[in-house]
């Protein structure tokens, strides 16, 4: 547990540089555009009317998914993924990208994955508000379901560091696997519920890709805005999700420190 | 006087590899037996506070790398290393993101360094007055010369008030009024007692500036003597060998660097086996902990598959 306790203690201490880096990040991503940091907005946008189009219209002529329309349904799932595959992508080539500009200082280098996590959520909590707006716009208020989306938010960072950690110290060692995360990552929206409804297929089947811990956290937002469910009803699935969390943590934390020495040797 | 900065029986070495795919086996594998090249052996030496130390020695002796062992940029393969408060490195390659204006750059840079947007707005002015590059402040680092890199660089890492500085190089690319205001700078810097570690080819400059000067020597410390003494029988030794035919400085230099391949024998102290113990101990420790925590993944999956 060491290893990540050292982490997780690197991320409390540099707290105050992690927001302030992020910020600046960001505010430099769109400094060179008109439409500036609107477009954190209008591009998941743009992407959410093509699948809408696609699957929502194209493939199941806008029947509605166990009572809820398709656009509410899609956007509640389409939203944390959107999310979570840019974030995935970035993070996972955080170091690799930093590491020239770092290598001459003192820097905690475990900060940089974190610095992608807490830059892409600033446009990941105003989606989060607007779906649910276009819920209420629907007519469709969980009530006190509402609550597990703290749980769920905690659950995303939490898995997202996590994966994060794991991903940028292998990427920089071996290059091939930004790559492959990259592959994966584009692949593996169609094995989540996110524009069809999975329950359709056989109960094997499904089971097989709620081992994806990903599978979790989407149904867990789809929970939290329509209701329904609690996420400890299910609790199996909700050992398995942070069993399988806190093993990718360990051993992303173990590989960090164990490497992060030899980061500029790598290059 | 007590040593700001301490080395004892410092080496560090680099793995060769001739391929990529060594490079991936070497992380792999446990043995380490690959090919090793040892850029700095066995040093030790201690500096005092608000001393100033010379660095010289020819290409290729390890001056860069003590500099980052010292920037603590880099860790050391063997030996410890004591060093009391922040350091700062400069060297002719620091950190810059080329994409990115001047402007932005010193901001990013002094976020990195953990400053807040009060302080940096505070000392962004005194920079961009010690660099002096005029409207290319706005403008993308690419598109700057060699020059005007070192002194944005320069400018940028002495203002990130360090006690110790170390500065590699990188006063060699500048002009000379602006190596006379860098001068004043350390100087400044000199009598607030902080320490500064001086990296140059140019005698001239560090007989001016320091007081204590060390030689390496292909690896290894060959002195570290007062200024004068050092720098003219390194004197002595340019001279010396620059007399010499040049099959005589090819072999010479040949011998030199066999020297520096051969894997000696690191001196064990407890100390070191201590960490090599408790080491073990905590691989133990997390591979009993992986184990359990795979166990109890397939236990719940199996639970939701079944």
């Amino acid at each position: 547990m060491n290893f990540v306790w050292q982490v997780l203690k690197e991320q409390f201490l540099h707290l105050n540089l992690i927001f302030r880096l992020s910020i600046y990040e960001e505010k430099g991503k769109y400094a060179m555009h008109y439409l500036g940091a609107l477009w954190q907005i209008l591009n998941p946008f743009i992407q959410i009317g093509v699948y809408w189009l696609i699957f929502g219209l194209g493939i199941r002529k806008g029947s509605p998914v166990e009572g809820t329309p398709f656009f509410l349904w899609l956007i509640i799932g389409l939203v944390p993924w959107l999310y979570i595959s840019r974030t995935i992508t970035q993070g996972s080539n955080s170091i690799y990208a930093k590491v020239n500009l770092v290598s001459k200082m003192h820097f905690p280098v475990s900060v940089l994955p974190t610095i992608i996590i807490v830059g892409n959520s600033i446009s990941l909590i105003p989606m989060i508000i607007i779906s649910f707006v276009i819920a209420l716009i629907y007519g469709i208020f969980s009530g006190i379901y509402l609550v597990q989306i703290l749980y769920y938010l905690f659950c995303l960072y939490f898995f997202l560091f996590a994966l994060t950690l794991l991903l940028s110290t292998l990427t920089t060692i071996i290059r091939d696997i930004q790559i492959m995360v990259q592959s994966i990552v584009r692949l593996m929206m169609f094995f989540l519920p996110i524009v069809w409804n999975v329950q359709n297929f056989p109960e094997l089947f499904v089971g097989i890709l709620k081992l994806n811990p990903l599978f979790y956290i989407i149904e867990g937002f789809r929970h939290s805005l329509l209701g329904g469910h609690w996420f400890f009803e299910d609790l199996p699935y909700t050992i398995y999700f942070w069993s399988i969390t806190i093993l990718v943590l360990t051993i992303g934390s173990f590989l960090h420190i164990k490497f992060r020495d030899k980061f500029v040797d790598y290059l | 006087m007590n040593p700001k900065i301490r080395f004892m029986n410092v080496s560090k070495s680099f793995s060769l590899y001739r391929k990529q795919s060594e490079k991936l086996f070497d992380i792999i594998s446990l043995k380490k037996d690959r090919d090793q090249f040892f850029a700095l052996r066995n040093i030790s030496f201690e500096v005092n506070e608000g001393e100033a130390i010379g660095l010289i020695g020819l290409n290729g002796s390890g001056k860069s790398t003590l500099s980052n062992l010292l920037a603590q940029v880099i860790p050391p393969s063997s030996g410890m290393i004591e060093i009391k408060g922040e350091t700062s490195l400069i060297a002719i390659s620091v950190g810059l993101n080329n994409s990115l204006t001047g402007l932005e750059n010193i901001k990013l840079k002094c976020l990195m360094h953990g400053l807040n947007n009060a302080e940096i707005d505070q000392i962004k002015s005194d920079i961009i007055e010690f660099a002096d590059i005029g409207n290319f402040i706005n403008q993308p680092v690419k598109n700057y010369s060699s020059g005007m890199k070192s002194r944005l660089g320069f400018a940028i890492s002495i203002h990130t008030n360090p006690d110790i500085l170390i500065v590699d190089e990188a006063l060699s690319v500048g002009d000379q009024t602006f190596y006379k205001k860098c001068l004043d700078k350390i100087n400044v810097f000199k009598s607030q007692g902080k320490t500064i570690i001086f990296v140059s080819h140019s005698l001239s400059q560090i007989e001016a500036f320091c007081e204590r000067v060390m030689w390496i020597h292909f690896g290894q410390i060959k002195m570290f003597d007062e200024a004068k003494k050092v720098i003219s029988d390194y004197k002595k030794f340019i001279n010396w060998f620059n007399l010499l035919s040049e099959k005589e400085k090819k072999n010479s230099r040949k011998e030199m660097l066999d020297e520096q391949y051969k894997v000696e024998l690191i001196p064990s102290n407890s100390h070191i086996q201590q960490i090599k113990r408790k080491s073990k101990k905590s691989n133990v420790a997390f591979g009993i902990q992986i184990l359990v925590l795979l166990f109890v993944v397939i236990l719940s999956a199996s639970y939701m598959l079944l």
